[in-house]
Formats: C-alpha cells, sequence, structure tokens
C-alpha cells in the first residue's frame, strides 16, 4: 500500500471511530445542524413538489374538484353547526359539572400536523411532520391520526419534527386488550411489506385467550402514550412456551397519513 | 483534480437533498433508487483511495446524520426490551467497504469498460443493504430475514443499477469539463501491444 493510501485509510478509521463514539447529545446536535442546513433546500423542494402536484390535480379533472369542493363546503357548513352545538353543550356541562361540584377533566389539546414527507429510510418507518420547537412540540410526544394511534415524535427541530410510526419496531407502546386482562408490549415487526403491516403485541400470558378481531388500546403505562387510544384489532394469537404473541392489524392507514394530531406528553 | 473532487463533492450533497423527495414503490417491496448510495459507488471508481475515503466519510456521516433514530424513551421498567438503534457512524464504515469494493475494478473502468462498474454498483448496493439489515439482525437479536426483505434489497439494488450509466455520463461531462482524466486508454494501448507482442 502506498504511503498516502495508506495514511488516508488511517485517517478515515479514526474519523470513523470518533463518529462511532459520540454521545446521543452530540448526534442530535450534528442532526440539527444538518438539518438546518438542509431545509432551505428541502422547502424549495417541497413547495415545487406541492406546485407540480396541484397543476396536476388541476390538469386531471377541474369539474370534479369542482364538485368536491362544493361538497366540502356543505359538510364544512354543517361541522360548524355541530361545532357551535358541541361548545353549547361543553358550556351546559361545564355548568352542571360546577353545580354538582365535580372535579373538571383535563381539557383535550391536540396540535394538528401535517405529514410532509416520508423520509428515504431503508429500514425505518418515519415521517416529517409540519410542526416543530417553535409550535411547542417536544420528543416523545404521542402522535395520533382518526383511526388511532400513529407514533410518536423521534426528533425535534425548529419548525419541523420527524415521528416513528407505530410500524416501526423501535416503536413500542404499553397496550390492553379490550375485555380481557391481557396486558403486552406492541411494536412493528421488520420486513413486513406483504398485506399491510402487521403489529407484533408481545408478553401476553401463556394461555391468553383471545379472539380474532378484538380491539387493543393503549393502557397508559410507560410514561409516553395515554391510556385509551385505539391501535388496532388482534388478528391471530401465537401461543408459546413461556409467553404468547399475537398480530395486531393497525387501525390507522399509514400508506395514507395526512394530518396527525399530537396530544400532550403524559 | 481539485476541481473534480470538489464537484463530485456538490454532487453528493446534491443527491442527499434530491433523496429526500425519492418515494419508496410500495409494489415493489418498499424498494426505491438510493441515489447517495448510487453516487457515491459511481464516483468511487473514478478516483484514488484517498478521494474515496474521504467521499465514503461524508456520505456515511451525512446519512446518518440524516436518518439516525433517538432513543427509545419511557419507563424502562415497562419498556425493558427496547429495540435497539444503530450507532451513528455505522454508514461510514458500511461505505468505506463499499467504496473499496469499486476500487477493485478501477484499472478495468481506465480502460473505458464502465458498463462492469454498473453492475458492480448494483452488487455493491444488495452487500451494503444485506450488510446493514444483519447488523440490525445482531443488534436487535432475533434473526429474520423474510421473502420480502429479500425482495426489496434486491429490487432497490436493481432500481439502482439502472440509473447508473446516467450517473456515470454526467461525471464523464464533469471530468471532461474539469480537464480530469478519467479514463486512462494508455492502459489499454499497453495490453493491446503486449497481445500483439
Amino acid at each position: 500500500m502506498r504511503p498516502l493510501n495508506l495514511l488516508a485509510f488511517l485517517l478515515f478509521l479514526s474519523g470513523a471511530t470518533w463518529a462511532l463514539t459520540r454521545s446521543e447529545r452530540t448526534v442530535r446536535e450534528i442532526q440539527s445542524t444538518y438539518y438546518a442546513w438542509l431545509r432551505p433546500f428541502l422547502n424549495a423542494g417541497s413547495e415545487l413538489e406541492i406546485k407540480a402536484r396541484s397543476f396536476l390535480e388541476e390538469v386531471e379533472d377541474s369539474k370534479k374538484l369542482e364538485a368536491e369542493l362544493a361538497s366540502m363546503r356543505t359538510e364544512y357548513d354543517r361541522l360548524r353547526q355541530i361545532e357551535a352545538h358541541s361548545e353549547e353543550i361543553n358550556a351546559e356541562n361545564a355548568r352542571l359539572r360546577r353545580a354538582l361540584d365535580f372535579q373538571e377533566r383535563t381539557e383535550f389539546k391536540a396540535t394538528a400536523a401535517r405529514v410532509i414527507r416520508r423520509q428515504p429510510t431503508n429500514w425505518w418507518q418515519t415521517v416529517e411532520i409540519d410542526r416543530g420547537k417553535e409550535h411547542g412540540i417536544s420528543i416523545h410526544q404521542p402522535v395520533v391520526a382518526d383511526g388511532g394511534l400513529v407514533g410518536k415524535v423521534d426528533r425535534v427541530d425548529k419548525d419541523f419534527s420527524s415521528v416513528i410510526l407505530l410500524t416501526d419496531e423501535a416503536c413500542q407502546v404499553s397496550v390492553q386488550v379490550e375485555g380481557t386482562p391481557e396486558a403486552g408490549i406492541l411494536g412493528g415487526q421488520r420486513g413486513q411489506y406483504e398485506d399491510g403491516p402487521k403489529l407484533r403485541l408481545r408478553f401476553l400470558s401463556v394461555k391468553a385467550q383471545i379472539a380474532p378481531g378484538t380491539r387493543v388500546f393503549t393502557n397508559g403505562r410507560g410514561g409516553i402514550f395515554p391510556a385509551n387510544l385505539l391501535v388496532g384489532t388482534i388478528e391471530s394469537v401465537i401461543p408459546g412456551p413461556l409467553d404468547s404473541e399475537a398480530l395486531v392489524r393497525p387501525s390507522v392507514d399509514f400508506t395514507d397519513l395526512g394530518t396527525v394530531f399530537l396530544l400532550p406528553k403524559q | 483534480m481539485i476541481r473534480y473532487t470538489l464537484s463530485l463533492l456538490l454532487l453528493i450533497l446534491l443527491a442527499l437533498v434530491v433523496q429526500q423527495f425519492i418515494p419508496a414503490l410500495t409494489g415493489l417491496f418498499n424498494s426505491r433508487l438510493l441515489l447517495v448510495t448510487l453516487v457515491f459507488l459511481c464516483a468511487s471508481v473514478t478516483v484514488g483511495p484517498p478521494v474515496m475515503l474521504a467521499l465514503a466519510f461524508t456520505c456515511g456521516f451525512l446519512w446518518d446524520a440524516q436518518n439516525a433514530l433517538g432513543p427509545p424513551g419511557g419507563d424502562p421498567t415497562i419498556y425493558h426490551s427496547p429495540a435497539e438503534s444503530l450507532r451513528f457512524g455505522y454508514s461510514i464504515v458500511l461505505y468505506g467497504v463499499i467504496g473499496y469494493l469499486m476500487q477493485g475494478i478501477q484499472p478495468l473502468f481506465r480502460e473505458g469498460k464502465w458498463q462492469l462498474s454498473t453492475f458492480l454498483a448494483g452488487i455493491s448496493v444488495f452487500i451494503y443493504l444485506v450488510a446493514e439489515y444483519l447488523i440490525i439482525n445482531f443488534v436487535r437479536g432475533g434473526f429474520i430475514f423474510s421473502r420480502a426483505t429479500l425482495l426489496q434489497i434486491t429490487f432497490t439494488s436493481i432500481l439502482t443499477t439502472l440509473f447508473s450509466p446516467l450517473v456515470f455520463w454526467i461525471l464523464f461531462q464533469i471530468a471532461s469539463r474539469f480537464g480530469h482524466e478519467i479514463r486512462f486508454e494508455g492502459l489499454k494501448k499497453k495490453r493491446r501491444r503486449r497481445a500483439i507482442a
């Protein structure tokens, strides 16, 4: 080996060792700096993508869009009425609670966010959302969609965040099977691309008696996810010598994530 | 040489941005075109080992900065067996390995036989993904290698191979613009002379 090549190889090895020995905090700082540099290019790319998409949509069928808009306006008006009615009921409820001296419930606060893109990772299941530190988002905040639990915030930057989806093996949730004493830890599986992703529910009792179709909810243990969020339905139970496992079909369609909601941390 | 190296670096940065907008093909087992890896592989066969290693470090470092997952969080008494994430910087080593693999066929490439490099780029992507997946299995435990995973890796490699002539063409254009000699015809003539003798 030539001296210059050997020197380059040794420098490469020391650089790799330096990177491999960085602490979690330093890695987060590196990621934050990297995305701060990349942000203007990503924003420009996103804008171009949105313009291209809207142009194609307009070209596709303007009449169809007009009809859809009209129907959405009607639906919007209807929802406005429902919202107004709901506010009245809430006010009435609060009055009655005060009259009966009930302890007031914590107000349900959720921050809406738009899914910007799926991140280009080979093996991780993550998406990027358009809410970050400046919107009060913090790490490990639970994320839900209209179908149920989506995942949790993995990385927060100034005006965007990364969400690790429930279908990723690294996103674990403590759950309870409806109508049974069975509880376990649910997470994604490696290499699940056929027939939609299935979640793996582990640490069930050996003699777990669960019928397919039974719903699975979060149980509020573990300090990340609040209780009673729908996660999915049981598909099958696999008994084992020490504990049983179940395959769970997620309640959310992860291929069609548009708007998600961030719940406050527990 | 310096201008060519700098333009390779810029090309890699551009690939990192474009990669963000390349979707995974759900119909093909979530396979996708790995543009950053492809640009690195094609570039690494056109330069010497020191530049290749510098590019490997840059690509691996930035790739991990883009994709590394955070700590699992939560109560460790409840989440007692978390799925471990890969350490930041592992991609640097993987990029170095596939870079050296590409360097292996550099003499043929310099004779002008770039077609072989396109196939080796596909093979390198395959090796890179298999190695990455095996590391995940090793770190997290419970060896799983499903048919879907194999197909995802295979289709990703094929997709990447299909785009490699385009990247080579871009590299040839950059090289000719900056006067960097990628193809060394002297080697070809020398061998011909030997064969005639």
